[in-house]
């Protein structure tokens, strides 16, 4: 009970730390006091002031709520699914967006209409529909069998991968080339203030939800037939994880590109931490996850200014070595 | 027994067919004076058997090289990409992304120009060991096209032609650069290449030469590894530049400023100072690159 309050504190506190890091790394040169003077005596005429409120602070908060996004939703599939190779992916949405993507890239429809850049609406259009295939195969006699599901989501997948493929060897330009290798590594480049409150308010709600389906979520790891019996409605509970999932997961793939890892990883992170049904799990998760994301993209400006290493790639190289640490301690174990 | 005297018989015959061997190589050796050996940009050695006189290039910008300084047929193909001059559409068309090596092999060339960055190195050594040279070229300035062409001249044996082409183009360069010489308050120009990463034309490459002649300067200062970097908005904001190229400013603003209407309070855009210069004459190094001066000499002071 303490330990988990503790942990709570202490990731936010460390989140807010890396926020005001962060808040300094750019190509304009920024002290703390500027970054004061930035947020409490705002002056719109001055860049540099602008820079940090209007390109800084919302490519952070993109970050946050993305990492925290699918550190959340991969917790909620390995419950699901009941397997700890789960990640939010597995429906689908990461290789939907990228077709949707590609599709604008190249030159299908047109970049903007109206004012409004299409690819992450394309791309939320293709997480959406490549995801309720997905639940559709993975649906029988009324009710989502994870197996199903699981194995519908990897074929699917792979077949849209290959969709992708082939319109990127087929594709006539470089540039187009660039925007998608780009694009399927990650970035939080595109923040702004009109895009940030999507992804937040997704998570938002979602968040919410959950805090009422906890208990639900821990009786789930039991298995479906303990579940039932202990008077869990499995069927139910599932649909609402699948739509939680999908809406999370689409928003944030749509605006930052599908990075990987942190849905994978985040979650044993947490339960490393706190045991497999830890009550503060799900909040903890997105908490570590958007402040791993945070430190993750202050490294990628860091190392390599100003453009930064493509965020997916030091997910996994600093991801990984971690996560394989994690398998080998010998007191963790998926379900507790 | 038999197999002793068989034994015994190739003693004689061993040291004959060394013989016969060392004589070829003689034979080779003797060739071997009448070749070529030529040093691309790239101090790769190339050792050619003859005077080449079937080329072509991998490169668009080399192939309009080649018009201007060699014999038209002395040229046997063309690429996909390549436009420039019209003429060039009468040639046979060749695959080079992926080299398509039959079709090459079958156009039997002597020497395939190509430029550093076009063409990687092991396609080079590919095509190398298949019996065809390849000839790097690279460009830094706008010099370097000059000694470019007049390579090219050199090797195939046109170097009168070449000469009389870099003459007047040197000196139309020349009048140029005298022309905006010491201008005060250099504008910067930012041109980019491509919106979403945002990819521009970074220091190392040929426009920082051409707006340097023309009193200006490319806004990005800063030498990347990369020819053409990748920035973020930040890095733009900061570098605040006086002109953009890249593309009209309705182009514009349906692609890059509708991405990053922030990068609206750049002076560029403030003061309406975008333009769209002619893609093949600002991406290739060719002789018409005194076009491509006058073009930008336009944009610069309209």
């Amino acid at each position: 009970m303490m330990r988990r309050g503790l942990y709570v504190i202490l990731a936010l506190l460390l989140i807010l730390v890396v926020m005001l890091l962060g808040l300094q790394v750019g190509s304009f040169d920024t002290g703390a006091g500027t970054i004061f003077d930035a947020i409490f005596h705002y002056n719109p005429d001055n860049t540099t002031h602008f820079a940090i409120l209007h390109l800084r602070l919302p490519r952070l908060i993109l970050a946050l709520v993305v990492g925290a996004s699918l550190a959340f939703c991969g917790y909620l599939m390995q419950a699901m699914v009941n397997n700890g190779l789960a990640d939010p992916y597995l429906l689908g949405t990461a290789s939907g967006a990228s077709l949707g993507a590609v599709i604008v890239f190249f030159g299908f429809v047109p970049m903007t209409v109206a004012g409004v850049y299409l690819p992450p609406v394309f791309a939320l259009v293709g997480a959406f529909v490549v995801t309720l295939v997905v639940v559709m195969l993975g649906y029988r006699k009324r009710q989502i069998i994870p197996a199903q599901l699981l194995l519908a989501g990897i074929a699917l997948s792979s077949l849209v991968t290959a969709m992708v493929g082939l319109l990127t060897f087929l594709s006539d330009s470089e540039g187009k080339l660039r925007s998608v290798v780009f694009w399927s590594m990650g970035s939080f480049e595109r923040a702004s203030w009109e895009m940030v409150p999507y992804p937040a308010a997704a998570l938002l709600v979602a968040l919410l939800l959950f805090a009422f389906y906890q208990k639900q979520l821990n009786i789930l790891l039991l298995g479906e037939e303990r579940a039932q019996a202990l008077g869990i409605q499995v069927a139910q509970t599932r649909w609402v994880i699948l739509a939680t999932v999908s809406v999370v997961t689409g928003f944030a793939v749509a605006t930052s590109g599908p990075i990987g890892f942190v849905g994978l990883i985040i979650p044993h992170v947490t339960r490393g931490l706190l045991g497999a049904t830890g009550r503060g799990n799900l909040l903890l998760c997105a908490f570590i996850g958007g402040l791993f994301m945070l430190l993750c993209d202050l490294l990628s400006r860091i190392i390599y200014p100003p453009a930064g290493l493509p965020i997916g790639i030091i997910t996994s190289f600093f991801g990984v070595p971690f996560f394989v640490y994690l398998l080998f301690k010998k007191n963790y174990n998926f379900r507790g | 027994m038999s197999g002793i005297y068989t034994l015994r018989q190739a003693r004689f015959i061993l040291p004959a067919i060394l013989c016969l061997l060392l004589f070829g190589c003689n034979q080779r050796q003797k060739q071997a004076k009448e070749t070529l050996v030529l040093k691309d940009d790239l101090g790769r050695e190339l050792i050619l058997q003859k005077k080449p006189e079937r080329v072509f290039s991998f490169a668009s910008s080399l192939t309009e090289m080649l018009y201007a300084v060699l014999d038209t047929s002395t040229i046997i193909a063309r690429t996909p990409t390549d436009d420039y001059p019209a003429a060039v559409y009468r040639k046979p068309l060749v695959s080079n992304y992926p080299v398509d090596y039959e079709q090459v092999l079958a156009l039997k060339p002597d020497l395939i120009f190509t430029v550093e960055g076009i063409t990687p190195l092991e396609v080079a050594e590919r095509l190398q060991q298949l019996g065809v040279p390849v000839y790097y070229q690279k460009y830094r300035t706008v010099e370097d096209i000059f000694t470019g062409l007049e390579d090219i001249g050199r090797i195939m044996g046109r170097k009168q032609e070449a000469k009389q082409l870099t003459d007047s183009l040197r000196q139309e360069v020349a009048q140029l650069r005298q022309k905006y010489k010491q201008r005060e308050n250099p504008l910067q120009v930012l041109a980019i290449t491509w919106s979403d990463p945002i990819y521009v034309y970074g220091q190392n490459t040929i426009l920082s030469d051409k707006l340097r002649i023309l009193g200006a300067e490319n806004a990005v200062q800063e030498v990347f590894e990369q020819p053409y970097p990748a920035l973020t908005r930040e890095y733009v904001l900061k570098l605040n530049p006086d002109v953009l190229l890249g593309g009209t400013k309705e182009e514009l603003e349906e692609s890059f400023f509708s991405l990053y209407p922030e990068l609206r309070r750049i002076k560029a855009y403030q003061n309406n100072r975008i333009y769209k210069p002619n893609d093949n004459l600002m991406s290739r190094p060719s002789p018409r690159v005194v076009e491509s001066l006058r073009e930008l000499e336009g944009f610069l002071y309209p």
